[in-house]
């Protein structure tokens, strides 16, 4: 590998860039994990749900010109799913006497994983489809950036700004920052907590769903394209810390670097390993994460 | 339901596992601008009747009836638009938010209401100065008792009619007891709200009981107005309990 200066900096460039849909994945993981405090492992499916509109919306109904309304649509269609299937599956978890919660959430997600990818497989079949991008190289000084990997990214940090304006100055997010803290004050203060759970759990499974529409038309749509990236989303989750909002947008950063450099300067193939040797790095020297609190309940 | 009776409890049967009472068939009233005191043995289910009350249990049988409305099993959040406030045993409040975020958020329920709100935030200033200072603090920063103070104030962020206060001195050194007491005071002072008191410091809470009640494994032992019972009087009545 023959070093240069061109080449480290398109190689940071391009790895913050996908850094950045990488925390959306994770902050979705981290979010939800915060008010509900339970771990979705159906969250690579509703990124494969969100990467499956988008191809829909695209291909069939909007063109390769409105790609962002499709990601909108994606985006949005993910969160409806969410608001809908949270109360049915995740409130039983807190509405009924239930002494093993977590296990209880844990084998719920899980089933959901599986049927999720289950009926993709039956409503679409085991192919790779790819929505059309006509977005034409993005040039970054001399660097050439592939077009649809630069609006990805761009919508994603939008999303995250978004994200960032909703939960510092609105009401629900106000009260979103208040349950992560405290359940029984939000319920003290008439907040209705599962209609919280719902938003916040809707919330978290969209950002998968954007991050899914975004990519893919580079990593393709097919069953199970989540599961690689919620890998990923969890090894953020591992670096940044579990709960912390910082901690998934550093840790997702520092991932994108990581695997970029890696694969550039390394050996390309090797691409996902790097990630997992940071994740055992971390875990070394700090095994709460970064910004991770210092143990959670049971 | 009598006449100047804010909450009518009648009844009642709830628990935390399905089959396992831990309130059995019980029956308290709570009057308007009365402190009604609840006491008894630890495990009598002084701090699941006020849970089963506010909805954050669901009780198995009975009814809770507030201002003439049935409230049985109702959620939180409808209980606290009515008017019922909860001041839980411990600090009860968003260690991460500054104090003034706290107290917008016991203003959740006329979240809409800005003129509202402006005038609650001026109310519960005047009755807690200190608050005031600190309202750019985080909850987190505050001591021991300004902490319990903030969880109380929150919840006068609504002028309750009934404010549900489960051991409010638990845990705290003897100073700080008159400091919560003084609060309470104040609270029901500014409000007029009717008070529903559980207390194991019955020696502090006694003067101050308009109607007691004495529970024993979930059930009433003895009630009476509280000029009735002296700290001698009820001291017999828990040994009575704990010994059977």
């Amino acid at each position: 590998m023959i070093f240069s200066t061109e080449l480290l900096i398109q190689t940071v460039i391009s790895g913050l860039m996908v850094g950045v849909l990488y925390a959306l994945m994770a902050l979705g993981i981290t979010f939800i994990y915060s008010i509900v405090k339970t771990i979705n492992w159906a969250m690579g499916e509703f990124y494969m749900i969100g990467s499956y509109i988008q191809f829909v919306a695209v291909h069939f109904l909007l063109g390769p010109r409105w790609w962002w309304l499709a990601a909108l649509i994606s985006m949005a269609g993910t969160f409806l799913i969410g608001l809908l299937l949270e109360p049915i599956l995740i409130k039983p978890m807190y509405s009924r006497p239930m002494q093993r919660r977590d296990d209880y959430a844990t084998v719920v997600t899980i089933a959901l994983l599986l049927l999720l990818r289950s009926l993709a497989v039956a409503l679409g079949g085991p192919y790779q489809y790819r929505p059309e991008s006509d977005l034409s190289v993005i040039w970054i000084g001399p660097l050439p950036q592939e077009g649809a990997r630069v609006a990805a990214s761009v919508c994603a940090l939008l999303a995250l700004a978004a994200f960032w304006i909703v939960i510092k100055k609105t009401w629900i997010g106000l009260a979103l920052r208040a349950a992560a803290q405290n359940r029984i004050a939000v319920q003290t203060s008439g907040v209705d907590v599962y209609r919280l759970d719902a938003v916040a759990f809707a919330i978290g499974v969209a950002l998968a769903g954007l991050a899914g529409a975004l990519l893919a038309p580079l990593f393709m749509v097919f069953p199970t394209n989540g599961a690689v990236t919620s890998v990923k989303g969890f090894e953020i989750i591992v670096i940044g810390g579990l709960g912390s909002i910082p901690g998934a947008l550093i840790g997702g950063l520092l991932l994108g670097l990581v695997e970029s450099l890696g694969a550039a300067f390394i050996s390309s193939p090797y691409q996902n390993v790097y990630g997992f040797l940071l994740v055992i790095l971390i875990l070394i020297v700090k095994p709460n994460g970064l910004f991770g609190e210092r143990g959670r309940e049971a | 339901m009598t006449a100047s009776a804010t909450l009518e409890v009648t009844d009642l049967n709830a628990g935390y596992v399905p089959g396992v009472d831990i309130l059995s068939h019980l029956s308290i009233t709570a009057a308007k601008n009365a402190v009604t005191l609840i006491i008894g043995p630890n495990g009598a289910g002084k701090s699941t009747l006020l849970r089963a009350i506010f909805g954050l249990l669901k009780p198995s049988t009975g009814r809770v009836v507030f201002d003439g409305k049935d409230v049985t099993g109702a959620n939180p959040s409808t209980l606290k638009a009515s008017g019922v406030s909860y001041v839980t045993q411990d600090i009860n409040s968003f260690p991460l938010l500054t104090v003034e975020e706290n107290l917008l958020m016991g203003a959740w329920v006329f979240r809409r209401d800005a003129p509202r709100i402006a005038r609650q935030f001026e109310q519960v200033y005047a009755m807690f100065p200190i608050l005031k200072e600190k309202r750019r603090d985080r909850a987190g920063s505050l001591s021991g008792g300004q902490g319990r103070m903030l969880s109380v104030a929150r919840e006068m962020m609504t002028s309750p009619s009934l404010l549900l206060i489960d051991e409010p001195t638990v845990g705290l050194a003897p100073n700080l007891v008159a400091q919560v007491y003084e609060t309470l005071a104040a609270a029901r002072a500014a409000t007029g709200a009717a008070v529903l008191l559980v207390e194991q410091n019955v020696e502090e809470a006694l003067p101050l009981a308009d109607h007691l009640y004495l529970l024993n494994l979930g059930q009433v032992k003895a009630h009476g107005p509280g000029r009735e019972f002296d700290n001698a009087r009820v001291r017999a009545l828990v040994q009575e309990c704990l010994l059977g």
